[in-house]
């Protein structure tokens, strides 16, 4: 009976996307005549993916309700973006970024991504107040665009701790020549706005401050960051109903609570070839969560219009013995738990200018108490640990 | 004789002619002082990541359109980079809010006249087309 459910949600799923599509092609259509100050481009990804498990499904990252599992899915990798940029004097600039994709709320709700107002009063500086992506760690604030990375998905073992795409808030960045070489820092501060969701219910984690800055050092081929983040949750995990005592509840209290994302990267692309080095530690204050590390390798090499790649990535956290005795106390500590590694073989094909086909094998192997990345997690909260996942998407801009 | 005279000249004139397309070069407005750069400094110049002369003034590169194939022989020859990887790149600039890429003009007479219309202007071009109006700063390896 889930198959006709299932079918129904998708197809209405795909009908929403192609119609928000078409509208967005007509406005782009539209807009073609823009003058040098005005402009207005897109981006999208098709995508559908597959896993060998039905022990529990398979998510982008941590913003995404429900998942994959052995049927196709088009929800996790579905994604339809368009910006608008307006220049409005040399030195200043107005952007903001409409996306529709699979949320928290189990719809394709549009959303503005980004709008923000851009000041740069010399070259060397920039100044950025109103919603802004979060550059949490590298290449986090592109992970929505299919078309600019090599994988079918940002590296799941390292992105999927990170629902957060957005904050109300402002960012200053300077540039700084080191002999041939640039040193760019970069400060940020903002609140939250978005909901979680866990389970059938939401955490709203809106108005959470959020705060980091990184310094990147780029050579010729070279591109080195080391990055600093935390937020400050505000409100609790919606924990009501599940028969907690008080004094859980107090024991799992994430409100007020900080967690610090530590990450340094290494990225080379010279010629055909392309590596990502990417590693990043999470320290967790609040007893809900579990402290992490993580990382991964990233290596492709393009022959012609073909662009194969081969990845490794590893995550693992520390559980927590703190569990009060309390079994429903210790259950939801385990939720967050991580330890798997995933091996990923693919291969990207740019078929026509602005559109690129994609194929991708993630082998992911892990203990079984590994539940943190996956949704509706089995009532004895243990799996296989195993699950291969199949993704094939068609990304493109306009 | 005379005919296997004049053939062989025009073998040698065809040897002679080098087959390959002419060089590229990068130039910049003739006014802004600026004499030569080095292929670091023009990656960061076009690629974005950092746009100021040694004297102060901003950097304000012109690209080609897609369409014009002197645009893939520049990349290819500067970064080694195919057009859809630097497509890529300008993708991930713009849709993060960081920047845009350089505004595109279709042919080298229109790089030009931008060149000089703006005084920190940068493009590139074959050098045979560099006029007055421009000095060679950098030349792409063959």
């Amino acid at each position: 009976m889930p198959d006709i459910d299932t079918m129904g949600r998708w197809r209405r799923c795909c009908g929403r996307v192609l119609l928000a599509g078409l509208m967005l092609c007509g406005a782009a259509a539209r807009a073609e005549h823009h003058d040098a100050d005005f402009s207005l481009r897109g981006f999208g990804t098709l995508g559908a993916v597959r896993t060998t498990s039905d022990e529990l499904e398979f998510v982008r990252d941590l913003s995404q309700a429900r998942g994959a599992t052995t049927g196709w899915d088009a929800r996790v990798d579905s994604v339809l973006g368009v910006q608008a940029n307006w220049r409005i004097t040399p030195q200043v600039e107005a952007v903001v970024q409409g996306v529709s994709r699979y949320r928290y709320d189990r719809t394709f709700r549009p959303e503005i991504a980004w709008a923000f107002v851009k000041y740069d009063p010399t070259p060397a500086l920039t100044l950025r107040g109103g919603r802004l992506g979060t550059e949490f760690f590298m290449l986090a604030d592109s992970r929505l665009v299919g078309y600019s990375y090599l994988t079918v998905r940002p590296v799941g073992d390292f992105f999927w701790h990170l629902p957060f795409s957005s904050i109300d808030g402002g960012d200053v960045a300077l540039t700084v020549p080191l002999g041939e070489a640039v040193v760019r820092g970069k400060l940020f501060y903002g609140l939250a706005n978005t909901k979680l969701p866990l389970a059938d219910r939401q955490w709203d984690i809106g108005g959470s401050p959020m705060a980091g800055g990184h310094v990147e050092y780029q050579s010729d081929a070279w591109q080195l960051r080391a990055s600093y983040a935390n937020i400050v949750f505000k409100n609790d995990l919606p924990l009501g109903g599940l028969g907690l005592s008080p004094e859980g509840l107090a024991h799992l209290a994430v409100d007020g609570k900080r967690s610090d994302y530590y990450s340094l990267a290494a990225l080379y692309e010279r010629g055909p070839w392309q590596f990502q080095l990417m590693l990043n530690h999470i320290v967790q204050h609040s007893n809900a969560f579990e402290s992490s590390d993580g990382g991964y390798v990233l290596a492709g090499y393009r022959i012609g219009a073909l662009t194969p790649y081969l990845g490794y990535s590893r995550v693992y956290s520390r559980p927590r013995d703190n569990t009060l005795g309390d079994p429903t106390v210790a259950a939801v500590m385990r939720d967050s738990h991580l330890d798997q590694r995933t091996t990923i073989a693919g291969v990207r094909w740019d078929v026509m200018p602005n559109v690129a086909l994609k194929a991708q094998w993630d082998g992911i192997r892990g203990d079984g108490g590994s539940l943190f990345p996956y949704r509706n997690d089995p009532a004895d909260r243990r799996w296989s640990g195993r699950m291969d996942v199949f993704s094939v998407t068609l990304d493109f801009i306009f | 004789m005379r005919r296997i005279g004049l053939l062989l000249s025009l073998l040698f004139c065809l040897a002679a002619v080098p087959p390959a397309r002419a060089e590229l070069v990068v130039v910049v407005n003739a006014r802004s002082g600026v004499a030569v750069l080095s292929r670091n400094e023009v990656i960061n110049i076009f690629f974005g990541r950092y746009r100021q002369y040694f004297n102060g003034l901003e950097a304000q590169p012109v690209d080609l359109a897609d369409a014009n194939p002197e645009r893939a022989r520049f990349y290819q020859k500067l970064v080694g980079k195919d057009l859809a990887e630097i497509n890529a790149y300008w993708s991930r600039q713009l849709f993060s809010g960081r920047m845009q890429a350089p505004p595109k003009v279709a042919s080298t007479e229109e790089v030009l006249r931008w060149i000089s219309a703006h005084p920190g202007g940068i493009g590139y071009v074959e050098l045979s087309k560099a006029d007055a109006r421009v000095r060679v700063v950098y030349e792409l390896e063959h």
